[in-house]
């Protein structure tokens, strides 16, 4: 038999710190707010890299090649009528300067001239951000990124300064300040029907005012209008409610009413706890941290349930035994199990946060706080829930027995 | 269940996710990027591409009628067509399969045209339904754009004067659509969705392109109508200079020699609807008056009546007064000629004129369908629908595949440090694990696959998380089956112990998981649906991969390998 740890001595001050942690996080949210991401604001996000311009890109032969440019690689499909189809492609890091890919292109009947940079490593060039370029007999023009330091022409303050023009903007800088990459928000009140199409263009003239004409490369542009963002938040309580609901509902008809408010404590417990990080952490809270936290609802309800599973069968073998036993008993049972789920979670988020980059990245380190808080609250909140419940239902009524409450529901 | 039946019953499962996942496998890994290129274009790009191949292929064949020798290897898709015709008719299949022998397949030229041009437009169909079939990528994967818009109801209202019935409302968002439907092609490389979400939004997705203010102004610029007379001599003597020299125009109807046509005239594409309501290029270019005749916003209304004698449908509209003088002017001076409806650059339809018309006008001589169309075509012009860009979300689609190489890392780093640790923790019985783990991620694609359901950032890391919780199940039933090898129990009755102990709690986690993901999924925006339903779907092939396959396993190396002992732990034995 395994050997016996006390819980429930731990239920009191685990309630306390857990009391502590939530308020610690509410006054975060009062005073310092949440960093509402483009989702729940009306407005827009623009992304845009400053680059120099390094040359204009041309094609005058039969068919309608698609130039596209990633990180690593740069690649021509020739597809469409009277003309070979055929892919070709370089890797930007071996082939070496932008004037060896332009001579590279050329064999393919590419008209590359270059402006600026012929001598510079072609994995320098920024990729296509808006899409792919179909090549015509009307150049188009490629980017690249500053070589060093020193040749980053563009700063957050510079920015800044340029955007005073557009109206009330906030500007962050993306990544490090060599890559010259910064998102720019720019709220939209309503007013203007044709907000969203007049802003991009207002943000790249005032950019290219300021830094100097083709040196701005739009990466992304999201909007969101007023009545959207105000949908999606009617939505998302909503449906946060409806979860919760359901969880309940089912809990109380598998197991006992107790057992259903337990565990909805202990998510409402963990939904508060992220909450309490993102607004610490000044994480953008978006779409994407609701969903963290609904995973996390539903990690730390499976977490519980196995373990009010295990409460139910034990209290059926041993109907007279005492409710603080059965509780340190069953979750000493299952803390085996508790442990290698969370570390298996674990070491798949952890994989998430480690190999990914931006929304996923934050989305993967929210759920990894969710699911040591999940882990912690299924056997301090949920079951401490219950044994005060009991405790309390059984000084109100001593001559119940205790070892019949939670028979009823049991297989 | 015996282990036979139950053995069956998994190969059934793996054979029909195999079914679903083929058209995935197929798309992905062996459509080679300039097919798929191809495929992705809209039908009217397929059109053309088809039609250019038609008359470049068959200059080719025809230059080669005089040598005896076979057609090159590349025609052997379109040799095999030809003896299906020679089969038909009766013909005997010639010996050597030369250009002479193909083109005695056809009656005339434009019967071999229209065969070959059928053959490039089947062939680029049939991806672009193999694509439509396979696992979709999300924008955040493929890269592009998407919008939605509002046709803003309340600025026509204002307009008109007067509060729009239902009726009125809902035909004004089909408006809205048809504008967009017409000018689908404009949008970049791919084709765009283009879909009516709601009662008054419209949703936008175009793959590939994210350039939002190219594509505002596709989407918000207004539709332009007019009539033009069309050059009915010169039109036929384009038609037969193209059929020979289809290179003599470009994609954007700019000629070679511009004095092929008259002074004063222009080229234009006649299109008529597929049976998606599509627009669809028939292949025929016109010769139109580049000077309007009328201009679209002289149209007052325009309904479907049919008419009281013949009961044949026909469209009526009514021009205001100006345009109805300008009218009267237009069709005295060109009777017995044609008259094209032109939207956004598109011969839409041509009616001929049989005299002076004024005011109301009338137009017969097609099916209630096109006559339908037409009137809406018309009614877009009369009352023009104002479009509001509610949001837009554009990702550069390098961006995207740089995003489907890190979740494509993150997938595989994780499922192997899972597999690890379960191998490393459970020795033998890591493996059955191990085996449920892939299983389980082969069960989740084949489901997205089979209700095309769209792959996006969030539902890799779903699948991700997945693969996490889906250990716990397995967890769960190996921790019993130890409790009960401790008690000393033998493999047989442990296993079975073991099972049936821990079946309510992994039913019960994973329904409660289920629910929460259920209502996620009913969360309108695009990035929390895909990660809740690849969750759901994970937790349901969990189910049945740790409490199915896992168990089958088990017994299997018990029985029929007569094992005794059960590798499960460093511990008990």
């Amino acid at each position: 038999m395994k050997r016996v740890i006390q819980f429930h001595k731990a239920f009191v001050p685990a309630a306390i710190g857990s009391v502590a942690l939530i308020a610690f996080g509410l006054v975060g949210l009062a005073t310092k707010g949440i960093n509402l991401g483009v989702d729940f604001q009306a407005g827009i996000n623009q992304a845009v890299q400053l680059a120099y311009p390094a040359a204009d890109i041309a094609y005058s032969g039969a068919g309608a090649p698609v130039l596209s440019i990633s990180d690593s690689t740069a690649s021509v499909v020739f597809s469409g009528a009277s003309v070979e189809s055929r892919t070709a492609s370089w890797n930007l890091r071996t082939v070496g300067t932008i004037a060896d890919l332009a001579a590279a292109m050329k064999t393919e009947g590419i008209d590359v001239s270059i402006r600026d940079g012929a001598g510079l490593s072609a994995d320098l060039l920024v990729p296509t951000f808006q899409g792919d370029y179909a090549l015509g007999t009307d150049p188009v023009l490629v980017h690249r990124g500053a070589k060093s330091p020193a040749e980053a022409f563009g700063s957050i303050e510079r920015v800044r300064e340029a955007m005073q023009a557009v109206g009330t903007v906030s500007v962050q800088s993306v990544g490090d300040a060599d890559s010259m990459q910064y998102l720019i928000r720019v709220r939209d009140d309503g007013t203007d029907k044709s907000f969203s199409e007049k802003v991009p263009s207002k943000i790249t003239q005032a950019l290219e005012g300021a830094f100097g004409a083709d040196k701005v490369v739009a990466m992304r542009t999201d909007y969101v209008g007023a009545r959207f963002s105000k949908d999606l938040a009617d939505n998302s309580w909503k449906l946060t409610l409806f979860t919760t609901l359901a969880i309940l509902a089912y809990a109380t008809i598998r197991f006992k009413m107790q057992f259903g408010l337990g565990a909805v404590l202990a998510i409402l417990h963990d939904g508060l706890m992220m909450i309490a990080f993102i607004v610490w952490t000044r994480m953008e809270f978006n779409t994407t941290s609701i969903a963290a936290i609904l995973t996390i609802l539903g990690y730390s309800i499976n977490d519980t349930i196995v373990i009010f599973d295990r409460i139910r069968e034990d209290r059926k073998l041993d109907p007279t035994a005492k409710l603080s036993g059965v509780l340190d008993r069953s979750i000493s049972e299952t803390l085996g199990r508790t442990i290698i789920t969370t570390v298996t979670t674990m070491l798949a988020v952890l994989s998430l946060y480690i190999f990914t980059s931006g929304g996923i990245k934050d989305f993967a380190l929210a759920l990894l706080v969710g699911m040591v808080s999940g882990t912690y609250s299924t056997i301090f909140i949920a079951s401490g829930f219950v044994y005060f419940w009991e405790k309390i239902q059984d000084k109100k009524a001593p001559k119940a027995a205790s070892g019949q409450l939670a028979t009823k529901a049991a297989r | 269940m015996n282990k036979t039946k139950r053995f069956i019953i998994v190969l059934a499962v793996l054979a029909v996710a195999f079914a679903f996942l083929l058209p995935s496998i197929k798309w992905y890994a062996m459509t080679p990027k300039e097919d798929q290129a191809l495929a992705l274009g809209s039908r009217e790009q397929i059109r053309e591409f088809a039609w250019r191949m038609a008359r470049a292929d068959l200059g080719e064949i025809e230059a080669l009628a005089s040598t005896p020798d076979p057609l090159p290897d590349r025609f052997g898709p379109v040799v095999k067509r030809a003896k299906a015709i020679y089969k038909e008719v009766g013909l005997k299949a010639p010996e050597a399969w030369n250009a002479k022998a193909y083109l005695a397949a056809f009656d005339n030229r434009s019967d071999a045209l229209a065969e070959l041009e059928d053959y490039h437009r089947t062939r680029v169909l049939a991806l672009k339904k193999l694509h439509g079939s396979a696992v979709q990528l999300g924008l955040d994967l493929s890269g592009g754009m998407s919008v939605v818009i509002r046709a803003d109801l309340e600025a026509l209202e204002t307009k008109l004067g007067k509060s729009l019935s239902p009726a009125e409302r809902d035909d004004a968002v089909v408006r809205a659509v048809e504008v967009l439907n017409n000018r689908i092609d404009k949008f970049g490389l791919t084709e765009p969705v283009i879909r009516r979400q709601g009662e008054d939004r419209i949703y936008v997705e175009i793959p590939g392109a994210a350039d939002p203010e190219r594509i505002n102004g596709i989407i918000l610029g207004r539709g332009k109508l007019a009539f033009h007379i069309v050059d009915e001599a010169a039109t036929a003597t384009l038609t037969e200079y193209l059929d020979a020299n289809p290179l003599a125009i470009d994609e954007k109807l700019n000629l070679a020699d511009p004095t092929l046509i008259p002074a004063g005239t222009m080229v234009r594409k006649f299109y008529t609807k597929d049976k998606y309501g599509l627009d669809e290029w028939t292949g025929r270019y016109m010769v139109l008056a580049a000077e309007a005749g009328l201009d679209g916003n002289h149209i007052e209304s325009a309904t479907v009546s049919s008419d009281p004698v013949t009961g044949q449908p026909e469209v009526v509209f009514s021009l205001d007064k100006e345009g109805g003088e300008l009218f009267y002017a237009l069709t005295s001076a060109n009777v017995d000629k044609t008259m094209a409806v032109v939207l956004d650059d598109r011969v839409r339809t041509g009616a001929r004129i049989s005299g002076p018309i004024q005011a109301n006008v009338k137009i017969t001589g097609f099916a209630a369908d096109e006559a339908n169309n037409l009137a809406l075509i018309l009614r877009s012009a009369a009352l023009p629908v104002e479009l509001i860009v509610e949001t837009q979300q554009a990702i550069g689609a390098s961006l995207g595949e740089d995003s489907i190489l890190e979740g494509r890392n993150a997938v595989l780093i994780g499922l192997a440090a899972v597999f690890v640790f379960m191998l490393v923790y459970y020795k033998g019985a890591g493996v059955n694990a191990a085996l449920a783990q892939v299983l389980n991620l082969f069960l989740m694609f084949s489901i997205l696959s089979a209700f095309n359901l769209t792959l996006t950032l969030p539902s890799i890391a779903g699948f991700v998380l997945t693969i996490g919780m889906a250990v716990d199940a397995n967890v769960i039933i190996f921790e019993r089956i130890k409790e009960e090898l401790r008690e000393g129990k033998g493999r047989k009755a442990s296993i079975n112990a073991g099972f049936s102990k821990a079946f309510w709690a992994v039913m019960d986690s994973n329904i409660t998981t289920i629910l929460a993901a259920l209502f996620l999924s009913q969360l309108g925006s695009g990035p929390i649906q895909g990660f809740a339903v690849s969750l759901a779907i994970g937790n349901m092939s969990s189910l049945f991969t740790s409490l199915f396959v896992s168990r089958l396993v088990f017994d299997f190396n018990t029985d029929v390998f007569k094992r005794q002992a059960l590798s499960i732990s460093w511990r008990v034995k």
